[in-house]
């Protein structure tokens, strides 16, 4: 009867399939106004005024930085305010990039607020941008800031650095000294966008003791609530945020999404509920993933063991900080985890503003970044020493019983669970060309087909043993209804992965209950305790374990009922599933014989005036376990026209127990889907003249994979490895983020493995295909 | 700007509607019919999260204006099911995990419908090539490939 481990039809599947599932933007309220802004054409101006007199006359309520709270913030809230850098306001006095709101106006129709927004007279005092992240470190550099904040306490910037982040942990030099051989690489990443299906958005209503209600697309509705609640004032009981179904996040809600407080603060303004839907090409400006540059350097000694490496990053995140200095931290945790290196690890982090949008986590928080430098060096490594590459990663890994770092240098936990190495050895099996891969070949052929391996990992949650820089902790609240039902509030949010489906799942098993009976109610920030955010994959291993933990107390609770309607001692009671009456059936251990339902002790619970089966608490895990992937990539390289296809991939992912292996597999193989997106088409260049995006926030001109660019739903080979996470709530532990982290290398690996050309800059799209196979002789005539 | 006054068959129901002639039929589905399962992705036909059914034939309902549409047969992902009877797309989308967030799911089961009146056996290269038109960032397209491979199945051994 048990479901954990099983494919279960998802709960919320007739709703999505039949559009009755409610996002932000499918809020509607009688007298609901509807909102625009209106966004900076300059990359670089100050806003010397803004006159809204005609737009107000239109019967438009108008907003600008004169309107709102000029409270500086930083709207990702996941760090301890001590370690989180606070550079911006929600409208800003200084237009720092292209498409940065600056005043935002509602009206009775979208179409009235747009043409008021028109009439609004910005005099802007035009400034000289800076876009590379070189030169803007360059003395005589026009410069965003002169000063932010860390926590409380004021931060000069020089030069446009944001964020310098070092560590170095255990002896490099001396690691490098005792290498037979150093591998230096230089790699670079490009900045991408999240491309969410659900554009951001928010409805605001304000009520009538003067208080707010709010709907917006979000990943944490506690985190939305704590800046709404500065930004207008309010104390925090007067803010509600509503839970409502997110359209994809990707890491991009994790942060309060600008459109938010604006709207919050325009229904506060007009008194009344406000819209706000940002326009595809708005949204375009608002969020991207952060490029990187990396310098790589690696030690190796002739038997295989790698003594020392050291990264150098430079991170250019744009015109404000979405936290590049948890970002840099993450990095430096994602690489320092990925191998032993016999503990001698350093890296060296420059973090850069730039007038461009600025970036975020994006599926992995710098992790897929630097595991393509890192494997694609792994790759070199055993090309050019003649390792095994399964062998090779066998012997450096960090597994069982390592350190792993889960959310930076602060917070670290020991693994208790770990699949590489049936990942590695099963995955090979799957993909016989891996065995092959080496054998002669026509080089003249217009094919060209390769293999490639990288192996990765994220955290599940960033709680350790002790707190870090990063808050972690969740909440539940679970109930036993008076027929054997279950409720469950819970502020835990659903990307699409389906964490709700698991959190329903763990209630099940608590209760031995079939599905149909749990229910997670409605929530919003006044029915629940405080969650820090669905982010760093941690929706089921910190979430599911505070609803554990809510509901493991709730049964002890209601043991206590049955042992007084029994006669028995609790603890001499268990609770068994019961399939003939669709129930919980407790009875005294071992004696199914006598029992009750708990929906009948329940009731007589009810009944006897003796109060209702419930708990609510908050929780944190103490662990932050990393779940692993694996990817086998096979690669065809058509030498005419420099395009590459995918003519198969087998994914392993270790999330230890699966709550749903179909849902766990969709997982593995949108994110591969992504990361093809991210290896072969995707980049948002700015035009350096204008400041403005290359596809000027058209989704028209940003290429991503569609249906057609996948391998056949045969080769497309999906597996999870047989692992049980004891920290977790039944086993389990994340996937999210993982299952893109090694996309990039495998597939670059097998570029290389094809043709022999190494990449170690992304995208590789066909144009840069082509060239690079002219260059060494291989393009087909 | 001028008013129109128009007729809609949505899902079956006759509405009688004075629009602008600027107004799109997506924001009339949605702001005024409530039919908010249609949802905005782009505005300008290239992501399908709109996709409505004129007849048998998909519209991306962000690039109709209103006025438009006046006389036309429409469904919406709302008038796909038979009560509370899902279509054998809609179905099929469940049965095979092919929903993540869901976002983009009403234009590619409205699409995916479409698809099969106009092709009963389709195979994959057919599916993927229809459904190019619908983007989905979260699951990869293989699931709902297979999705619909299974529902023409179904509706093939029904009849």
């Amino acid at each position: 009867m048990s479901v954990i481990g099983k494919n279960t039809p998802r709960i919320d599947g007739p709703a999505k399939v039949s559009g009755k599932q409610k996002y932000a933007s499918d809020i509607i309220i009688p007298g609901m106004m509807y909102a625009v802004t209106l966004r900076s054409p300059y990359p670089h101006a100050e806003i010397v005024s803004i006159d809204t007199s005609e737009a107000e006359a239109m019967g438009a309520v108008c907003l600008t930085y004169e309107d709102i709270n000029p409270v500086l913030y930083n709207e990702r809230s996941v760090s301890v305010p001590a370690a989180t850098y606070r550079d911006r306001t929600v409208l800003p006095k200084k237009a720092r990039h292209v498409g940065e709101p600056i005043a935002a106006v509602a009206a009775d129709t979208e179409e009235l607020a747009y043409k008021a927004m028109k009439t609004l007279k910005v005099e802007y005092k035009v400034l000289d941008p800076v876009f590379d992240p070189v030169e803007a470190m360059k003395d005589g550099a026009p410069q965003l800031y002169d000063k932010i904040y860390l926590g409380d306490e004021e931060v000069t910037i020089k030069n446009n650095i944001g964020v310098v982040r070092k560590i170095d942990e255990g002896d490099c030099d001396a690691g490098f000294a005792k290498a037979d051989r150093i591998f230096e690489e230089d790699f670079e990443l490009p900045r991408i966008y999240h491309c969410q299906l659900e554009t951001k958005g928010c409805v605001a209503a304000p009520d009538s003791e003067g208080g707010i209600t709010v709907w917006a697309t979000a990943q944490s509705i506690h985190g939305n609530r704590h800046i709404i609640a500065r930004v207008l004032g309010l104390p925090l009981s007067k803010v509600n945020v509503k839970k409502v179904t997110l359209g994809g996040g990707f890491g991009s809600s994790i942060q309060v999404n600008t459109v938010t407080p604006i709207c919050a603060a325009l229904a506060m303004k007009a008194r009344r509920p406000v819209k706000l839907l940002s326009a595809r090409e708005e949204d375009f400006y608002s969020h991207h993933k952060y490029p990187a540059q990396f310098h790589v350097k690696i030690g190796v000694t002739n038997d295989g063991v790698i003594t020392a490496a050291h990264v150098k990053a430079l991170i250019d995140f744009g015109s404000h900080q979405i936290q590049p200095m948890a970002f840099m931290g993450c990095v430096a945790g994602w690489f320092a985890s990925l191998y032993k290196y016999e503990g001698n690890i350093r890296f060296d982090g420059t973090a850069v503003y730039t007038n461009k949008t600025p970036c975020c986590a994006m599926q992995g928080y710098g992790n897929p970044q630097v595991n393509f430098a890192i494997e694609s060096m792994v790759d070199v490594i055993c090309n050019e020493m003649g390792f095994d590459p399964i062998q090779f990663r066998l012997a450096n890994y960090r597994g069982t019983g390592e350190e792993f770092w889960g959310q930076g240098p602060t917070i670290r936990s020991i693994i208790k669970s770990c699949g590489v190495e049936e990942s590695l050895i099963e995955g090979a099996k799957l993909m016989p060309e891996w065995a092959t891969r080496n054998e002669p070949k026509d080089m003249n052929a217009e094919i060209l087909t390769g293999v490639g391996l990288a192996r990765g990992f994220h955290c599940s949650g960033t709680a350790g043993p002790k707190e870090g820089e990063v808050i972690d902790y969740s909440s539940a609240m679970v109930k036993v209804n008076e027929d054997g039902s279950i409720d469950c509030v819970s502020p835990v949010m659903d990307h699409g992965g389906g964490t709700w489906d698991a959190l329903a799942k763990i209630l099940t098993e608590v209760f031995k209950v079939p599905l149909s009976m749990v229910c997670l109610s409605p929530a919003d920030t006044k029915n629940t305790g405080y969650d820090v955010c669905t982010h760093a994959t941690r929706g089921v291993y910190c979430g599911g374990a505070a609803v554990y933990n809510a509901a493991v107390k709730c049964r002890d609770r209601l043991l206590e009922f049955a042992g007084r309607a029994m006669d028995e001692h609790p603890s001499h009671l268990e609770i068994s599933p019961d399939e003939e009456r669709g129930q919980g059936y407790i009875h005294v251990k071992g004696f199914p014989a006598k029992g009750r339902t708990i929906g009948e002790v329940a009731k007589l619970a009810q009944i006897n005036s003796w109060g209702t089966a419930m708990y609510a608490e908050s929780f944190r895990q103490k662990n932050c376990p990393p779940c692993f992937t694996t990817h086998f990539v096979k690669v065809a390289v058509n030498t005419r026209t420099g395009e590459i296809t995918i003519p198969k991939v087998v994914i392993y992912g270790d999330c230890g127990v699966a709550m749903n292996p179909e849902l766990l597999h969709g997982q593995l193989i949108g994110s591969f889907n992504r990361g093809l997106g991210y290896v072969l088409y995707e980049n948002l260049p700015h035009d350096y003249d204008t400041g403005k995006l290359k596809n000027n926030g058209l989704l028209v001109d940003y290429k991503m994979p569609t249906a057609v660019e996948m391998p056949t739903a045969e080769n497309v080979i999906a597996r999870h490895a047989n692992t049980y996470e004891p920290t977790g709530p039944f086993g389990a532990k994340g996937i999210g983020e993982a299952a893109l982290a090694s996309v990039q290398a495998a597939i670059a690996n097998a570029i290389y493995n094809a043709t022999g050309i190494r990449f170690t800059k992304l995208p590789i799209t066909p144009e840069i295909m082509l060239k690079a196979l002219q260059e060494h002789g291989l393009a087909h005539k | 700007m001028s008013k129109h006054d128009i007729t809609l068959n949505v899902n079956g129901k006759k509405y009688e509607l004075t629009v602008e002639s600027n107004e799109l039929l997506l924001n009339v589905l949605r702001e005024r019919l409530y039919l908010t399962g249609s949802k905005y992705g782009c505005g300008i036909a290239e992501c399908g999260a709109c996709t409505i059914l004129k007849d048998d034939e998909s519209y991306f309902a962000c690039m109709v204006p209103a006025v438009a549409a006046d006389g036309w047969n429409i469904t919406t992902v709302e008038g796909l099911a038979d009560g509370d009877k899902l279509n054998p797309v809609q179905q099929a989308f469940i049965d095979n995990s092919a929903i993540q967030c869901g976002f983009c799911v009403p234009g590619m089961v409205v699409t995916s419908t479409a698809l099969l009146r106009e092709n009963p056996d389709p195979d994959e290269d057919f599916v993927k090539d229809y459904l190019r038109g619908n983007f989905c960032r979260c699951t990869g397209y293989v699931a709902m490939v297979k999705s619909v491979l299974d529902a023409a199945g179904k509706m093939k051994e029904a009849k």
